[in-house]
């Protein structure tokens, strides 16, 4: 037993936005944008959220993890709540022990990275999310350059994949962007001003710290894992005389810049490839520095089942559809009629009663027949035996489509609303809402795993209600 | 021991609206439209109705909570008026009520009205609800198409029939139901479409087309019951009597464990077995002459017909296209036009199957009327193919 990174997790959502579309479609107001048309960036869906690919990240990390977590940490510049414990939505989510310590982090673009340099220097147990879900305004630079997603690591005493080796962060109030409150946007200023008295002045210093505390030299580190603008990296690289094959990729071509998840995000895609005893520098910047050298370990090549994001990105939905994408994230506001009028208030006393069964998709098993059944009931609906279902999650079980609908009347911000009756292994059936189906892709009999949520979006009172929805089942 | 409602209560009047889109009616007009007919019918005076019951679902949509709206339209003497919604067994619920009273001797004279007005709510289709506030965290906000097209993927994958086959055989259902309701002059929908039109109509909920629909209906039915001894002190002739009436919701079964299979109405199984029993109908294809079903959609009534035992179980889609429920066929259905053309004002539904039964009974259904028929049968399904409320009656000459 040792103390170390135990594992780790990344998300990416499904659906691609095609940045050539974007551009066939702002580039007579914006020819600028010319340059960047080219890959795709990752997109959420409707019903996704920093919350939700937390979620999402979580559980690719802790699949098939015997640990315990004590405490979660959640980094992101967009939390779904201000005021409302966003790592505990997701620890409830992952169905964590409820003794469990929650902290959110934000505020920056490193402030996972600030936080993880922080755990690790005092070997901290937690459980490390950082996730993002930046808007970008129609037509922007930032458009073409963000994507969504999260990733997350898992910090503990057992058998690490990797061991810390040392970090340093400096702070200097350098604004290369910035994003007040209450403003959906973010606002960048020049990127060569960035490079030149930012990235070339600034991240050298700590990087250099970070290596000297270590004891070993910039050019005895393998993978460089740092998080920021492609020409800012080269010029950073360039001027430490390190070989360019040494940084990992952005995923830039795939993804796009996925904010304060993004080292994260490269971490988990260099994990997911690197050898033994490799040591990996993570570099976070925004308003300063983190720097920090992590060496992996024999244990990750067993550890490792698949994790990270290459199975996300393999399971791709690829979109050229502008005002889809528009629609989706709320850029553009289409008529969806009377039925989206609804009044999604959520009775957030009813919520409480039963918070464990909706965030944790906790159901009851029969103690005397064996019944698994959604929702819990105080009476058994196979056997009639009273008060004797004990607790039982089904988020993590493979469910099999046993009837389903594509319903075009039905008021979603995706139609088709997809739903239908899904049978679980363990034995429930329950009927849910889909997500993340394409018309004309479901049979009776698909397998599907179940995905945490968004339900409903009240929009009077600016409420989002969590649920688990049957998804495309991509196995670890 | 209890016998059951068999040929205890005779219906003694009936009336209703013509259903539609009643843009110049309210819910009052409609209630005394078929009152007014129904009074008439039964011969008998305003004032000797001593109990009444009303059906209405969507109350927050039309005429409001309680019994007041039947109360305070007619004018009714202060007797008591007791409000019942059982979603689209609301009809046959008030009927129920109206039926239980005369039998077990507490009044001589019940009346039941079920009335809807859905036509105000600015919506194509039902308008939205809440299911409650627990069930809205984790129930999907489906549609009745949407819950009910379900039957169809689920049955599909059962018997593994061919998908063009079962959309056909819905056509066939929604064929016969539009050449029903050109014959019936209070009908919604009264006009003739192919099996082609049927087919390709937009699609509203997979493999659910436009055509695969009911009418959304205002509308209102009303009857009037007595005993079958005042009756016969009326002297009634040819007296009609309620034979059975059985209710069955849902309990979990269907929803919550894997044993439901998703292709048939468990509740309507049950509530048809009752029914049969109370009615004494042992062979229900040669008993019954007529069934009014709840056909929301098409394939709710061709999984239906297997479900009252009218063909056997997967046998459906042959049955239906071989014609057994046509008009001229051996156990007709929806002479009337049924959901589909007569059209589905909620509360008025379970009401208006038995007033065609009623009318088709006495030979007084016009250019539609069958041979002779002597027993018929109606069926609302209330809910969602996974969580519902099924109704059965049966009806039928007081010889038969």
């Amino acid at each position: 037993m040792s103390y170390g990174i135990l594992s780790f997790g990344a998300y990416v959502p499904s659906l691609r936005l095609d940045r050539k579309a974007v551009f066939e479609a702002v580039g007579w107001a914006t020819p600028n944008l010319r340059g960047l048309a080219s890959g795709e960036r990752s997109v959420a869906n409707w019903d996704e959220d920093a919350i939700t690919m937390a979620v999402e990240a979580g559980l690719d990390c802790l699949a098939n993890t015997e640990f315990s977590v004590p405490h979660i940490c959640m980094a992101s510049t967009t939390f779904p709540f201000s005021d409302r414990s966003n790592s505990g939505l997701v620890a409830d989510a992952l169905n964590l022990q409820r003794s469990i310590a929650t902290e959110d982090f934000g505020g920056s673009r490193r402030a996972g990275t600030s936080a993880l340099s922080r755990a690790l220097s005092n070997s901290e147990s937690t459980l490390m999310i950082a996730s993002d879900c930046r808007e970008a305004q129609p037509g922007s630079v930032q458009e073409m350059n963000y994507g969504h997603g999260s990733a997350c690591v898992l910090l503990g005493e057992g058998k690490p994949i990797a061991e810390f080796l040392s970090s340093s962060s400096e702070h200097e109030d350098l604004i290369d962007q910035y994003r007040a409150n209450g403003i959906e946007y973010d606002y960048s200023l020049e990127e060569r001003w960035v490079r030149e008295e930012g990235w070339l002045k600034i991240a050298p210093d700590a990087m250099q710290g970070a290596a000297s505390k270590a004891g070993i030299e910039l050019s005895d580190i393998d993978h460089f894992v740092v998080h920021g603008n492609g020409g800012a990296v080269a010029a950073v690289c360039k001027k430490l005389g390190l070989e360019r094959s040494r940084f990992s990729d952005d995923l830039k071509a795939t993804c796009g810049d996925t904010g304060a998840a993004h080292a994260f995000l490269m971490l988990s895609h260099v994990l997911s490839n690197a050898g033994a005893g490799e040591t990996i520098m993570l570099v976070g910047f925004g308003q300063g520095v983190d720097a920090l050298i992590i060496k992996t370990t024999n244990h990750l090549s067993t550890a490792r089942q698949g994790r990270g994001p290459e199975r996300f990105m393999a399971r791709r939905r690829a979109t050229n559809n502008y005002t889809f994408y528009l629609s989706l994230r709320e850029r553009l506001s289409l008529d969806f009629g009377l039925r989206a009028e609804r009044d999604n208030r959520t009775s957030l006393s009813a919520f409480y009663r039963r918070r464990r069964d909706i965030n944790s998709m906790l159901g009851g098993r029969c103690s005397n027949c064996d019944a698994l059944q959604y929702p819990r009931s105080i009476i058994c609906v196979s056997c009639g035996t009273s008060n004797s279902q004990v607790e039982e999650s089904l988020s993590g079980l493979t469910g099999r489509v046993k009837s389903f609908t594509e319903d075009w009347l039905a008021y979603t911000p995706s139609p088709p609303y997809i739903y239908g009756n899904i049978e679980f292994d363990g034995g429930a059936n329950v009927m849910l809402e889909f997500t993340d189906f394409e018309p004309g892709s479901l049979s009776t009999g698909d397998e599907v795993r179940l995905a945490f949520r968004v339900k409903d979006r009240d929009e009077k009172r600016k409420f989002h209600r969590y649920f688990w929805k049957p998804a495309p089942l991509t196995r670890l | 021991m209890a016998s059951g409602i068999r040929d205890k209560v005779a219906i003694i009047g009936m009336g209703c609206t013509r259903f539609g889109e009643r843009w110049d009616c309210g819910p009052e007009e409609l209630m005394i439209e078929a009152f007014s007919e129904a009074l008439t019918d039964s011969g008998v005076s305003r004032d000797q109705i001593e109990m009444a019951w009303l059906g209405l679902f969507f109350q927050e949509q039309s005429a409001g909570k309680s019994g007041l709206p039947l109360s305070m339209a007619l004018r009714l003497p202060n007797i008591p008026v007791t409000r019942v919604e059982n979603m689209c067994a609301t009809g046959t619920e008030a009927l129920r009520g109206a039926v239980y009273a005369v039998a077990a001797g507490a009044c001589d004279i019940a009346m039941a009205v079920g009335v809807e007005k859905l036509k105000d709510t600015g919506y194509p289709g039902l308008p939205e609800r809440s299911k409650g506030t627990f069930d809205d965290l984790w129930l999907p906000n489906a549609t009745a198409p949407g819950a009910f097209a379900q039957l169809a993927s689920a049955y599909q994958a059962k018997h593994g029939c061919d998908s063009i086959d079962l959309k056909r055989a819905m056509a066939h259902i929604s064929v016969k139901s539009h050449d029903n309701g050109l014959l019936n002059p209070k009908a919604h929908l009264r006009r003739a479409i192919t099996e082609e039109q049927a087919m390709n109509a937009p699609m509203i909920a997979a493999p659910l087309g436009l055509y695969d629909c009911c009418g959304v209906s205002d509308g209102a039915a009303c009857a009037i019951v007595t005993s079958v001894e005042k009756a016969k002190e009326m002297g009634i002739k040819d007296m009609i009597t309620v034979k059975a009436m059985q209710l069955a919701p849902s309990n979990g079964f269907e929803m919550s464990t894997t044993d439901w299979d998703g292709s048939y109405l468990q509740t309507t199984r049950i509530a048809a077995a009752r029914a049969y029993k109370e009615a004494g109908i042992t062979d229900p294809i040669k008993q019954l002459d007529m069934t009014e079903v709840h056909d929301c959609f098409s394939v709710t009534e061709l999984v239906v017909m297997e479900d009252l035992g009218l063909c056997e179980e997967g046998g459906a889609i042959k049955a239906v296209l071989d014609g057994k429920f046509d008009k001229d066929g051996e156990v007709p259905c929806q002479i009337d036009g049924g959901l589909k053309c007569f059209g589905h004002p909620i509360g008025a539904s379970g009401l208006r199957m038995a007033y065609e039964i009623y009318l088709q009974l006495q030979g007084k259904a016009g250019e539609r009327q069958l041979e002779n028929p002597s027993m018929g049968l109606t069926h609302n399904l209330g809910g969602h193919p996974f969580r519902n409320v099924a109704s059965v009656s049966v009806l039928g000459l007081h010889s038969a």
